[in-house]
């Protein structure tokens, strides 16, 4: 099959052309018994007629079709417009500096692209390039945003119109971005193509008011308004938890209970609330391991304090900070001596460091992340562990948002080290991690087809990369254990391992860091994580 | 023409130093912006390996004061190696590294034809026999500095341009200008080595017009000799509006970004600069923001129920 060779231009094509497609036989092939491939779901032919698909073949957005050319031109407005704000101390004070170190001064010579674990997946398809978008959007904003550039443009220095097809495109084309960060980490001039990439989406949500439904409307809008994008409200909250505390109790006959809004208490547990529904087991490690450590502990159930998620951190400022402080008031309420983040990747990224300039006076409340919190625990001495309980094969896989971006990199593997007999790297790993593939609000969204995309382009290297540091024991008689510390990774590696049927294969099931401490707590006889669920 | 020349000299440098100290300052002056770092951060005591501060949470609220120092060091280190590139783009390196060190020697070239100037006018001959070993170094100096970046820079801007347009990926991204600059880098240094073959092989000439240009007393050169110090000075005039500022924006892009790595402590100017870009009015459209109040009264309202369209 002839690689499709795009040029810049090609993303103003009129129309609903679209610019390339995925193919299953161009992606890079996986090992045995993943080597038969399927096709990937196509739109249907309904979906074709309502929906826009002039990308790739895959819709994230589910975005509608203008009714008309007068709409058309109010989008396209908004769009100029929002390049402009973006470059606007008022507007854009949150990352002004960063874009535009990013924006001036890149060299083009595609040295980030082979970092790209979509780009590479993907068989090295222009359209995923990690400079493809952003070297579109830098052209835009020197022909639109900035003084004289459309005399420059026509001159010779990129040349793009803005019409329907281009921002159409490039919207659908910011969401094939893990915002991992690879690439940033590999450009030698510091130029971040990820952070483009976000505040592209973010002129989209600011200015035109797009944003991914699984992000915004059923995302932050509803966790600001419920508390949590799951839709749990505060009551629904507490009767989740009481009732694992309850199932906990009942099976092991160690009696737990979670605390809940008490004043004072050290520290303030922030679970992401989508692992009270889908890792459910990972909320009650956290509680059985603070209790037997004595700790003085606290969960909120003021709406959004039983929820740290903040999905603002992929695509808007504004929720991002709403968020951030709703999280700071409800800490300063309970008068906690610090939040402590749960299993989750992007939370601890946002509320570490991004938050770390949004909050001021007593809001700027301390803050620790998960591993070094576990790896206190572990190491205390408080609690009698056994590793031997913990004797299959263990391989860790890196958050981007709390090793790359965070530089949380050594607890977790200390207490893995310790407890885990057989635990073994991936490679490569650390700082040099792949995306799980579900990255930047990715593995939340799976609207239309984009699921199959999901595993099948931008979770492809990690898989292989798992399969690799399990190929001394391939075959599904032996159960093997991926720790992803990470509410948003590991609904990716559920999606990736349903879809390819990793469970029944190869034995490999996903879950976080508590699971394993109390697995091999000495304490616990019955073996704590369980083999026969996902 | 010879006081042309030294007028021309001193224009470009001047309009260089002023056009950069200005891009700088405008950089430099840009507000505070929310943290973005990315690991490893080479200033921290276990940034080898990734690790950072906030790892060990009695720690990282500390204020460790930033070791810039060793971030900068790194960076200089990278601006003459270009290791970053040789590890993950060998072929482009093989280009790139030549192109760049014909640049950072003929900026040596020429501070040692300045400071070998104030050498003669002190008295001391700079000569390949001179009695004065200052005079010998400056004499050296200057000839390998000019010989090894005329045929770097040549050979470099030769082949980046041949890389490019062969490379279908670097080629897809590339600009005219992009072109005009690899030519131009060309034309210069092509007539530096045309200049030292033909006209001054011992960079006599060369000596001697900095010496004009220091005294402003303007000496005859060549015409070779003249057209490489009137296109050298066109290039400098040129640079600023070139993307050739990544050698200085680089630093702040590490140190200031990916390296930032600052606390917000309570009390501090970048919690008193966060205040006061608080205050900063919102205009953007989107309805969830429901614009034209301060950041502040945005983030801390109750109700957030818009949709999206």
């Amino acid at each position: 099959m002839t690689k499709k060779h795009l040029k810049l231009t090609d993303i103003s094509k009129e129309g609903d052309v679209q610019l390339d497609e995925v193919n299953i036989d161009e992606l890079i092939p996986l090992p045995p018994p993943y080597d038969k491939n399927e096709g990937l779901k196509q739109l249907t032919d309904d979906q074709k007629v309502r929906l826009v698909n002039n990308l790739d073949g895959f819709s994230a957005l589910a975005l509608p079709k203008p009714k008309d050319k007068a709409e058309e031109n109010k989008y396209i407005g908004q769009f100029v417009a929002g390049l402009k704000k973006l470059l606007s101390k008022e507007n854009n004070w949150t990352f002004l500096q960063p874009l535009l170190l990013s924006l001036d001064y890149c060299a083009r010579c595609q040295t980030c692209s082979d970092a790209c674990t979509v780009y590479t997946a993907s068989g090295k398809k222009d359209i995923y390039r990690p400079t493809y978008r952003t070297e579109i959007f830098r052209r835009l904003i020197n022909k639109y945003a900035k003084s004289g550039g459309k005399l420059r443009a026509a001159l010779g220095a990129g040349n793009i119109e803005i019409n329907w097809g281009t921002i159409s495109r490039l919207y659908e084309l910011s969401y094939r971005c893990t915002l991992c960060r690879r690439c940033a980490q590999i450009c030698p001039l510091g130029v971040d193509n990820a952070l483009i990439t976000r505040e592209l989406r973010k002129l989209f949500s600011q200015e035109l008011g797009w944003a991914p439904k699984e992000l915004h409307e059923k995302g932050t809008v509803l966790q600001l308004e419920v508390g949590s994008p799951t839709g749990m409200r505060p009551a629904v909250a507490i009767d989740n938890i009481e009732f694992l505390d309850e199932d906990f109790t009942e099976s092991t006959g160690i009696k737990v209970a979670t605390p809940w809004d008490k004043e004072g208490a050290d520290v303030l547990l922030l679970h992401s609330a989508g692992d009270i529904l889908s890792f459910p087991a990972s909320v009650i490690a956290f509680t059985v391991l603070c209790n037997a450590a004595g700790i003085s502990w606290t969960l909120s159930s003021e709406a959004p304090g039983y929820d740290g998620v903040n999905y603002g951190l992929f695509y808007d400022d504004i929720q991002l900070a709403r968020i951030v402080t709703k999280h700071a008031q409800i800490a300063r309420k309970l008068k906690v001596k610090k939040i402590v983040m749960g299993e989750c990747g992007h939370e601890h990224k946002a509320l570490i460091t991004v938050a770390d300039r949004l909050l001021i006076g007593d809001l700027n409340i301390p803050r620790q992340d998960a591993m070094s919190f576990l790896e206190d625990i572990v190491f205390s001495g408080k609690i009698k562990f056994d590793p031997s309980k913990n004797n299959f094969p263990v391989t860790l896989h890196d958050p981007c948002n709390v090793v790359r971006n965070l530089g949380i990199v050594e607890p977790q593997r200390r207490i893995l080290r310790y407890l885990c007999p057989q635990f073994r790297e991936m490679t490569p790993h650390g700082v040099d991690n792949y995306c799980c593939g579900g990255g930047g609000g990715l593995s939340v969204m799976s609207d239309v087809n984009f699921t199959d995309w999901k595993v099948n382009v931008s979770g492809r290297m990690k898989f292989i990369q798992i399969l690799e540091a399990f190929a001394d024991q391939p075959g599904p008689e032996v159960g093997k254990y991926l720790c992803a510390p990470c509410l948003n990774c590991k609904l990716q590696f559920k999606d990736m391992f349903k879809y390819y049927g990793a469970r029944e294969k190869s034995g490999i099931i996903c879950g976080g860091l508590a699971e394993l401490i109390v697995n091999a707590m000495v304490d616990v006889k019955k073996p704590f994580i369980t083999w026969d669920e996902e | 023409m010879n006081i042309f020349l030294v007028a021309l000299t001193y224009f470009a440098y001047i309009f260089i130093i002023l056009m950069y100290a200005v891009k700088v300052i405008k950089i430099a002056r840009l507000p505070v912006h929310l943290r973005w770092e990315l690991y490893p951060v080479i200033s921290e005591p276990k940034g080898r390996y990734g690790s950072a501060y906030i790892e060990d949470e009695r720690e990282w609220r500390k204020n460790h004061g930033k070791t810039v120092r060793k971030g900068i060091i790194y960076l200089l280190k990278e601006n003459l190696k270009f290791s970053e590139y040789f590890k993950s783009n060998r072929w482009y390196w093989l280009v790139l590294f030549p192109w760049h060190i014909g640049f950072i020697l003929i900026i040596v070239f020429h501070i040692l034809c300045f400071f070998g100037a104030l050498v003669m006018i002190a008295g001391n001959p700079v000569a390949a026999d001179s009695v004065y070993i200052l005079g010998k170094i400056f004499y050296y100096g200057i000839l390998v500095c000019g010989v090894i970046s005329f045929i770097t820079g040549a050979f470099g801007s030769a082949g980046l341009i041949i890389k490019r347009l062969a490379d279908r990926d670097l080629r897809a991204f590339a600009t005219p200008q992009n072109y005009l600059n690899y030519v131009f880098t060309l034309v210069v240094f092509l007539s530096g080595i045309y200049a030292w073959i033909f006209a001054d092989p011992t960079f006599y000439q060369y000596r001697e017009f900095w010496r004009g240009v220091v005294t402003l007393n303007p000496v005859s050169v060549e015409p070779a000799t003249a057209a490489h110090i009137i296109l050298f000075d066109m290039f400098l005039i040129y640079l600023p509006f070139t993307r050739s500022m990544h050698y200085i924006t680089k630093f702040f892009a590490f140190l200031w970004v990916r390296w930032d790595d600052r606390p917000n402590f309570r009390g501090s100017k970048v919690e008193s600069d966060i205040k006061g870009l608080l205050d900063k009015p919102v205009s953007w459209s989107a309805p969830h923001i429901k614009s034209g109040r301060t950041w502040a009264e945005i983030v801390t309202e109750k109700k957030h129920d818009e949709k999206t369209p």
